[in-house]
């Protein structure tokens, strides 16, 4: 087992502080819809530079994609996306009620995403006592090379990433958006710290 | 007073810090479950006083389990203790049975203030 990997403890420690951390992003966005979220087991892998871009381009049925990244102490740090699917993106705009001429459907969903990371990722650090910064979010075109070589531009090793995948499921409206969650191999050894020490206080 | 209770939690941690803060006057045997399925098969063969139970689980979670709670008329004081805040959320585990729902991670005083509302402690 490499020393990158998580154990069972440590997995299972990560994926405590996600469910509490998706739980409070997805009241947000249950309340900035006026509608109700449905919640699953978030998945938690750790994936090399090749099974990442595959399993990015799976995930890339000509979609948008949202990508910003996050930056705490203790060199925890990586970058999310947010992908929706496009028949969602018109819907969405829909579901936001801004008037067209307010905002453009593009801008809406950089909002909508931003609102969902950053929700969702202080109160991640809140638990684990560490306070987050964040890049501006991008939107990112729907081609698959795109969001690979964006990836590539974010100056990351990617040799080895944990990858963490939680979906949002609007359920009135069949509205989905996933949340993916990279941390590149330079920070998988902080997380692992960050982790021991919330399990040693067990 | 002595109260027999089940802690339903997919994750370990969870169990262990509900565990932790569960006050020790409270209970004189406490056994756990790791989803609804477990949990289910523990309330039709033993006599359980409080369950505290998770939501977002796998194989059942914990809306299922209320569910099957309430069509088995399982005599249980449920305590949903949940990540997912969301307000239609936590009106649908009351109307299913559910006694209380906390937000997790539930904090010592807020379970005492509860299970002394409802008469355990």
């Amino acid at each position: 087992m490499s020393a990158l990997n998580l154990n069972e403890d440590q997995q299972d420690c990560l994926q405590e502080l996600i469910n509490v951390a998706m739980g409070q992003a997805s009241d947000q966005l249950a309340r900035y819809l006026d509608t109700f979220v449905h919640l699953k087991v978030p998945s938690i892998e750790q994936v090399d530079a090749k099974s990442l871009s595959n399993s990015l381009n799976d995930e890339q049925m000509a979609v948008a994609v949202v990508s910003q990244g996050f930056f705490g102490y203790e060199g925890i740090r990586g970058e999310a996306l947010l992908i929706y699917q496009p028949r969602d993106s018109d819907r969405l705009a829909d579901l936001l009620g801004y008037e067209p001429e307010e905002l453009s459907v593009e801008e809406q969903i950089i909002d909508l995403s931003s609102i969902l990371t950053t929700t969702f990722l202080n109160v991640f650090a809140g638990q684990i006592d560490n306070q987050m910064s964040y890049s501006a979010p991008r939107l990112l075109s729907s081609t698959k090379s795109l969001v690979s070589e964006h990836l590539h531009q974010l100056s990351f090793n990617w040799d080895l990433a944990l990858k963490i995948k939680i979906t949002y499921q609007v359920t009135d409206y069949s509205f989905n958006c996933d949340m993916i969650l990279l941390i590149p191999e330079s920070a998988i050894i902080n997380i692992k710290t960050v982790l021991n020490r919330i399990l040693d206080e067990f | 007073m002595g109260s027999s209770v089940l802690v339903c939690d997919d994750s370990n941690l969870a169990r262990k810090q509900l565990l932790r803060s569960l006050p020790e006057q409270l209970s004189t045997k406490t056994q756990i479950a790791t989803n609804g399925e477990e949990a289910l098969e523990i309330l039709r063969s033993q006599n359980i006083d409080i369950l505290f139970l998770d939501l977002t689980m796998p194989v059942l979670d914990g809306v299922g389990v209320l569910q099957a709670i309430k069509d088995e008329n399982i005599n249980i004081a449920v305590f949903v203790i949940s990540a997912d805040i969301q307000p239609e959320m936590q009106s649908k585990v009351l109307a299913l049975g559910a006694k209380e729902f906390l937000r997790k991670p539930v904090k010592t005083e807020v379970l005492n203030e509860h299970l002394t509302k409802h008469g355990f402690l």
